[in-house]
């Protein structure tokens, strides 16, 4: 036992003072949250939508005023006498709104029975731009009030919006636990490679097997110091988290058991990868092979159920997606239950390693 | 045998696919000794230190340390023993006094201020303790490795080439150092490629070449052994001094201008120097010069060593 507290003592010493070990401890998962929440916790500011309209009716008067009353746009004019698709192209537009020519004639048209076919109007836009999203709602809104008002009838259905939980969550609350994720994984994960790495180089295995610590106590020392060190990341980046986004996600008692799993798991893993590790190098060139894509793929910035149906199964074969899901079950969602589940994952894939890293794992020749 | 504490019966370690790194080895060690292998590099020095160290198994043979077999039971040992490997380097950011107290709690034990205190001084670390490691100087980090060896007080302590790469200063303070703990009945297993160093430090020395013993002795038998006799050297006397000596009876060579005359017996030396004295010679200098290590290296391995390599 006194062998394991002066382990953890000293190498949490040495570790803490070597920078590598405090950025990526607190000033990573800091800068990640300040700079994602600073991000997509602004309050929205409109978006600007250049509209062209070639008509000289009221109607396209009211539908632009329409626009901009929705809130989510301020219509700018673009010049009838440009054309539209250059102008696009010229000023580097996400979007434009074209209202043709003689859209208010078209309009009575119809109402008196004359016209046929819709009267278009045309949205050009890139659709992979987050802002069109948006252009495009405003639009679609506005559209909809113009026809309500042109045809008399009031709308009958609407829909507010609300969260499943008992509070209103935003991305950050989502980004929140995946920060956690990240942080559990690369101090460990990474770390871990990098000290076999070097210990193997150094010769500080053989050393130790010289004195009379024990590789298993070595092994639960460093799960007991990264556990330790990520509790206090966690207390950290949390504290920020609330203080300047007054984020909603909680730290259950579940996610407080996540966070020694989690460490359990990825010491582990970093020390099975220790054992095929010769030097430094490819210590640092095998964990950012495993490390980076799970970093992306595992669901800590974005939910997995956005991505492709391959991408999907290739993140379920990912430890750090069932660390993630835990998280954010206890922390975001309230569920216990497929908390417990992730949680119960990621122990057993932690003892797998832990077994095997033990096994493999030789301090001699 | 009484007083044998290291016990070493035809050792060896292969490596595949030929490669033997230690063949058939026999040799003994008495307590209270500094010992050393002498050899150049990948003469088999690290190997066989770390079979005794319980870090590698041997392909054949038998280690003992205290009768206790280093491959089967080396747990028993860890009290006893004290190790500095090779190319040794503390951990980068603890101080020595750190470093000290994180080895002492690996063997279990409490190490107290004045312990600390008392080990940094012994190895003259007692103003550099609180500086961080990484910046020692290589003979402050040896300094530091011995430190951490001698924390559970062992009876044996094994040196793997402790002043490699170090200046001459630096290696005098390890050679008092090392000392200083042979004084105190530590047995001291030593690896070197520096002959000046067994020379100076050994009682007992072995001459490792290509995984074998080639020598065995102290350093005092192996040159009686295995160097060239003693040799006046009268410099600069020339072929006129030599006819006039060889003339009193006195075997002489002459090699580039100096005169060399061979001391077969330690006892002749004076009758030698009477008769020369009565010649007169144009000599600048007059001295005898001593057989080294390095002869008798040259003579067993047919090679001079430099920093380890062999050259002919
Ligand atoms: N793990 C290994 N695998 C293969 N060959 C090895 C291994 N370890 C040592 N050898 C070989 O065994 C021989 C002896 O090596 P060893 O390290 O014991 O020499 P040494 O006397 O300590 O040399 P040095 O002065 O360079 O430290 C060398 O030829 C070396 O290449
Ligand atoms: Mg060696």
């Amino acid at each position: 036992m006194s062998r394991i507290a002066a382990d953890i003592k000293y190498f949490g010493i040495g570790y803490l003072r070597s920078k590598t070990g405090a950025f990526f401890a607190f000033f990573f998962p800091i800068l990640l949250i300040l700079l994602f929440g600073a991000i997509f916790t602004a309050t929205p500011t409109k978006l600007n939508l250049p509209v062209q309209n070639l008509d000289d009716g009221p109607y396209s008067q009211a539908l632009i005023s329409i626009l901009n009353g929705t809130g989510l746009v301020n219509v700018q004019e673009v010049p009838a006498n440009e054309d539209i698709a250059t102008y696009i192209q010229n000023h580097s537009l996400a979007m434009a709104l074209l209202i043709p020519q003689d859209f208010t004639k078209d309009i009575i048209a119809r109402q008196s029975g004359n016209g046929t076919g819709l009267v278009n109007l045309t949205l050009y836009g890139d659709p992979s731009q987050s802002t069109f999203g948006t252009a495009n709602a405003a639009v679609n809104a506005a559209v909809t009030v113009l026809n309500f008002n042109l045809t008399s009838t009031s709308p009958l259905v609407s829909y507010g919006l609300k969260s499943p939980g008992t509070k209103p969550f935003s991305y950050i609350d989502f980004f929140v636990p995946g920060v956690v994720g990240i942080t559990v994984m690369t101090n460990s994960l990474y770390s871990m490679t990098s000290i076999c790495a070097s210990y193997k180089s150094r010769g500080y295995f053989k050393l130790l097997a010289t004195t009379k610590i024990k590789k298993y106590e070595w092994l639960v020392s460093k799960f007991v110091f990264y556990s330790l060190l990520l509790y206090a990341s966690l207390f950290v980046t949390f504290a920020i988290g609330k203080a300047a986004f007054n984020i909603e996600a909680t730290l259950t008692p579940l996610s407080l058991l996540l966070i020694p799993a989690g460490a359990f798991l990825f010491v582990s893993l970093g020390m099975l990868l220790g054992v095929v590790i010769k030097d430094p190098e490819s210590g640092a060139a095998i964990s950012n092979v495993i490390g980076f894509p799970m970093m992306f793929l595992s669901g800590s910035f974005w939910p997995i159920d956005s991505m492709p149906m391959y991408m999907q199964a290739i993140a379920r074969a990912m430890p750090l997606t069932y660390f993630n899901e835990g998280l954010r079950d206890t922390m975001v969602y309230g569920n216990t239950g497929g908390s417990m589940l992730n949680l119960s994952v990621v122990v057993l894939i932690g003892i797998v390693f832990f077994v095997l890293a033990s096994k493999l794992m030789s301090w001699k020749e | 045998m009484p007083n044998v504490l290291i016990d070493v019966q035809g050792l060896s370690k292969h490596y595949p696919p030929n490669v033997k790194a230690v063949d058939d080895i026999t040799f003994q060690i008495k307590a209270g000794r500094i010992f050393s292998m002498l050899g150049p590099n990948g003469a088999g020095k690290t190997t066989t230190v770390e079979i005794l160290e319980g870090l590698r198994n041997p392909t054949s043979g038998k280690a003992t340390i205290f009768d206790v077999d280093v491959t089967r039971d080396y747990s028993k040992l860890r009290d006893k023993v004290g190790i500095l490997p090779q190319n040794f380097e503390p951990f980068d950011n603890l101080k020595p006094n750190e470093a000290v107290q994180y080895w002492a709690g690996l063997y279990d034990m409490k190490a107290t201020a004045s312990r600390v205190n008392s080990l940094l001084a012994q190895v003259g670390l007692s103003e550099r303790k609180s500086v961080i490691s990484r910046k020692l100087s290589g003979g402050e980090k040896r300094k530091l490795g011995i430190a951490l060896s001698l924390i559970n007080e062992p009876e044996v302590l094994f040196l793997d080439e402790p002043t490699t790469g170090l200046d001459p200063k630096a290696r005098r303070d390890l050679w008092k150092l090392i000392e200083e703990i042979r004084a105190k009945g530590t047995t001291v297993f030593l690896t070197t490629h520096y002959l000046d160093e067994a020379e100076k430090l050994a009682d007992d020395v072995a001459i490792m070449n290509k995984g074998k013993i080639v020598a065995r002795g102290s350093p005092q038998e192996l040159i009686t052994k295995y160097g060239k006799m003693t040799v006046i050297v009268i410099t600069g006397a020339g072929e006129e001094a030599l006819k006039e000596i060889k003339r009193r009876g006195i075997e002489a060579t002459v090699e580039n201008g100096d005169v060399l005359v061979p001391v077969k017996d330690p006892v002749e030396m004076r009758v030698i120097f009477q008769k020369i004295s009565g010649i007169e010679l144009k000599a600048k200098d007059i001295y005898t010069r001593r057989q080294s290590l390095e002869d008798v290296f040259l003579n067993l391995v047919g090679a001079k060593m430099d920093e380890g390599v062999l050259s002919p």
